[in-house]
């Protein structure tokens, strides 16, 4: 070898190049992990998100059960079974227990506009602005 | 050229020969048979899973529900994960799922198919509640085999254990509940199974082709929703009569999809997912029928069948001004829960199915005419033939006598004789006019299958009593359903109405109404003014002097007209009735019109105002009650305390309590 070279190559440049391809190695490495953890984390969040989803279905399952179990429970038929079994002793009212209030018809003139504006407010249609 | 070439050149030759084989394979896998491969691994990955929706809800007038579906589980197998442990898996399953163990191990045993491969779907058993499903799980986690697992080789220990996980499986299902059971039967019907074997119209590929993305109605799905031209024979659902059968479009809704990948252990894939499209549930059919009063209708309809012993019993409440049917009963009926387990005859529908003909209360047809036309008036004179008349050769009888009767007594003793004068003073042709006017002859338009237009036979076919025969209700046939309309039409005011028995569409949630049906009506068939005169006349009916004493109401005027009718077979009349009663109430304002008819009574009598005048009068005291309706007759008050030092609040109507008196 030259007598120069082997006299002025000092330990950093002679590792120099090694140090290049283990970095360069290691970029490559870390993409390839880095890439299948990224992969890995979409199929747990896939799988994750495919249980919420059955969960949530499920879900929906019970609460139409008992949606139904109530709105079967009401029935009138079994609303009456029920004050039988029970004895409550209720039932339909008298004719002389009803009370009939006739209400008197109301006028324009009866309401004036303060009054009006003053009630509850009208309900907005589809087509006002 | 020197060895150490030669050896190289050798060397090249066989890495060139080598890699360019491989070239050439990479070249056939990638290029040549691209298509093939491609479509090989989207069938082992992409799956297309159908979407059932869920069927719409039968509702009542308020809400309440008379049909529904609820989830529930078809149970399925796979034979060849079971290998011969079938009679454990059998034992183990058939007192869940209800079965003979026999026919499940059958069921369960693996079974070549056409193309030489073993079958890998079996149905054990539908409609399977969630609990029994989760109970089935249960046990086939917890299976024993009385080995000792632990030792065995790998191979034999995952037999095992895909056994237990994945050998039985379930797929989604819906069973529909009717919870009134038998009421209201006819009118919401049932649903069952029919099939359908169209192979040929189903791709001829796993998944809809790109570009398309759809799924036609009749595409004929598979198991794990993959279209295929293989399935021979597939069942579905649908509703086989009543509402469920009309409204069936409606009530189905249509099918989502899911279009995605699975792996090896079939989980899905979701980043993998290409299309998700929600199932459009089906609308929810509210109908005009009130449950609470068609219960009270079937519990008097019930004590009118124990009383009277018919064959059958029927009865409607309409209201006039309307056409809306508020209740529809016939007994005896079916629960659509199990239809299959009734007699053919308690499915039929009576009210639109059975034609007869109808006896008096079709008089209400020739006097409203003869009324209109001003041919009479209500104390127009005729003369009754002291119960019997002769005339064109036959003698028609009164079952009272009479002489010198009006119009009006016409129909309040339901003179037979009396409305066939009126008949024939109107004319052949104008009678005629009027009973197909009055909706005779044709069918009503009601929302349910089965419905009959009756008989009318044209003026030219009339043999030479008819003219005076049929104003007596005898020489045409009609349903239950066109004499109540008739009956409705003077109620109304003289407007026949189309019988409404659905009133709106909305969706599941309930909150946005799809279709809105309004009262349709279908023509004026009376003036107000004979309308008005026909109930004048009907309102005697149900006095001490009328025929329908029995449906007289302390607190509400009635109006209606009896029916007894002779039943024919082949031309001949029998000694057997129908019996009938149609009211409205109150006569002047109508709210409900009631019509109640019994076909053979057999105990008690069978003249329309003994037998069917109680079950009206039953019907109405508790249908005024329920619908709260305000009587037109006012009751009589209690007298009220005349104690001046009473510091009582008094309230018209309202029993004043009494304070208990101080000794």
């Amino acid at each position: 070898m030259a007598r120069n070279r082997r006299n002025s190559d000092s330990d950093a440049a002679r590792l120099t190049p090694a140090l290049l391809a283990l970095l360069i190695c290691a970029c490559f490495v870390s993409a390839g992990v880095g890439y299948v953890w990224y992969k890995n984390q979409t199929a747990l969040l896939s799988r994750e998100i495919t249980k919420l989803e059955d969960q949530l279905k499920n879900l929906q399952t019970e609460n139409k059960l008992r949606r139904d179990s109530l709105a079967e429970k009401s029935l009138p038929v079994n609303l009456i079974k029920l004050v039988e079994e029970k004895n409550l002793g209720l039932g339909p009212p008298a004719l002389s227990q009803i009370v009939r209030i006739n209400e008197a018809p109301v006028t324009h003139s009866s309401v004036s506009n303060r009054e009006h504006s003053n009630a509850v407010p009208r309900l907005r249609k589809a087509n006002d602005r | 050229m020197n060895i150490q070439h030669k050896k190289l050149l050798v060397l090249a030759f066989l890495l060139v020969t080598g890699l360019g084989g491989l070239g050439f394979r990479l070249y056939d896998l990638q290029i040549l048979r691209h298509e093939e491969f491609r479509a090989s691994a989207e069938n082992n990955t992409q799956r297309v899973i159908v979407r059932e929706p869920l069927r719409g809800q039968i509702l009542d007038v308020r809400g309440n529900p008379l049909a529904t579906s609820i989830p529930v589980k078809v149970v399925c197998a796979d034979p060849t994960l079971i290998g011969d442990k079938q009679p454990i898996v059998a034992h183990a399953l058939a007192p869940i799922l209800e079965m003979n163990e026999r026919n499940l191990v059958e069921r369960l045993t693996p079974r070549i198919r056409a193309d030489g491969r073993t079958n890998r779907y079996v149905v054990l058993k539908r409609k399977v509640s969630l609990d029994d499903w989760a109970a089935v799980r249960g046990v086939m986690t917890n299976l024993t085999f009385g080995v000792d697992e632990s030792k065995l080789k790998k191979k034999d220990a995952n037999f095992y254990k895909y056994l237990r996980r994945s050998a039985v499986f379930s797929e989604e299902d819906q069973l529909r509940v009717y919870y009134n059971k038998n009421l209201a039967s006819h009118v919401i019907g049932y649903v069952g199974f029919m099939s359908k074997t169209n192979a040929t119209k189903v791709a001829s590929f796993a998944i809809p082709p790109k570009g398309t993305n759809f799924i036609p109605d009749d595409a004929v799905v598979g198991k794990n929703g993959v279209i295929s031209n293989q399935v021979e024979k597939v069942e579905f659902e649908t509703g086989l009569n009543g509402i469920e059968l009309m409204f069936n479009k409606q009530l189905t809704g249509a099918k989502g999809w899911r279009r995605t990948e699975m792996d090896s252990s079939r989980r899905e894939l979701f980043s993998y997912r290409d299309q998700d499209v929600q199932a459009h549930n089906g609308a929810n059919v509210v109908l005009t029928i009130d449950v609470g009063l068609q219960d009270i209708v079937e519990t008097e309809l019930a004590e009118g069948m124990r009383k009277n012993s018919p064959l059958s019993i029927s009865c409607m409440v309409v209201r006039p001004k309307t056409g809306e049917i508020l209740a529809m009963a016939s007994l005896p009926n079916f629960d659509p829960n199990c239809p299959g387990k009734s007699p053919v005859e308690c499915l039929k529908n009576r009210i639109i199915c059975n034609i007869a003909e109808p006896g008096s209360t079709f008089k209400i047809v020739p006097v409203s005419a003869a009324l209109n036309e001003h041919v009479v008036t209500l104390n127009t004179m005729f003369d009754c033939e002291n119960g019997a008349f002769f005339y064109n050769g036959k003698t028609l009888h009164d079952h009272d006598h009479h002489r010198l009767i009006s119009v009006q007594e016409i129909i309040k003793h339901s003179s037979n004789i009396g409305a066939a004068k009126v008949g024939i003073a109107l004319g052949a042709n104008m009678l005629y006019e009027y009973i197909r006017r009055f909706g005779f002859g044709r069918k009503t338009g009601i929302d349910l299958p089965g419905e009959v237009s009756g008989i009318v036979h044209p003026v030219k076919n009339w043999s030479g009593v008819s003219l005076a025969q049929i104003p007596m209700g005898q020489g045409v046939a009609a349903s239950p359903l066109q004499i109540m309309m008739a009956m409705c039409t003077i109620a109304n005011k003289g407007v026949l109405m189309r019988p409404m028995l659905v009133d709106r569409l909305v969706d599941q949630d309930g909150k946005t109404v799809l279709v809105k049906y309004s009262p349709q009506p279908v023509r004026r068939v009376i003036s107000e003014e004979a309308a008005r005169e026909m109930v004048q006349a009907l309102k005697t009916v149900p006095t001490k002097e009328g025929t329908a004493e029995s449906a007289h109401m302390d607190n509400f005027t009635v109006a209606g007209k009896t029916g007894t009718a002779q039943k024919n077979a082949n031309g001949v009349y029998l000694k057997k009735y129908f019996a009938s009663f149609i009211g409205f109430l109150p006569a002047d304002n109508p709210e409900i019109c009631i019509s109640v008819m019994l076909d053979e009574p057999r105990t008690n009598g069978y003249y329309g105002g003994k037998v069917a005048g109680p079950v009206f009068k039953a019907i109405a005291d508790r249908a005024v009650n329920y619908l709260n309706l305000k009587p037109d007759i006012q009751p009589e008050l209690e007298p009220e305390s005349t104690n001046s030092n009473s510091t009582l609040a008094t309230i018209p109507g309202i029993p004043v309590a009494r304070p208990n008196k101080k000794e």
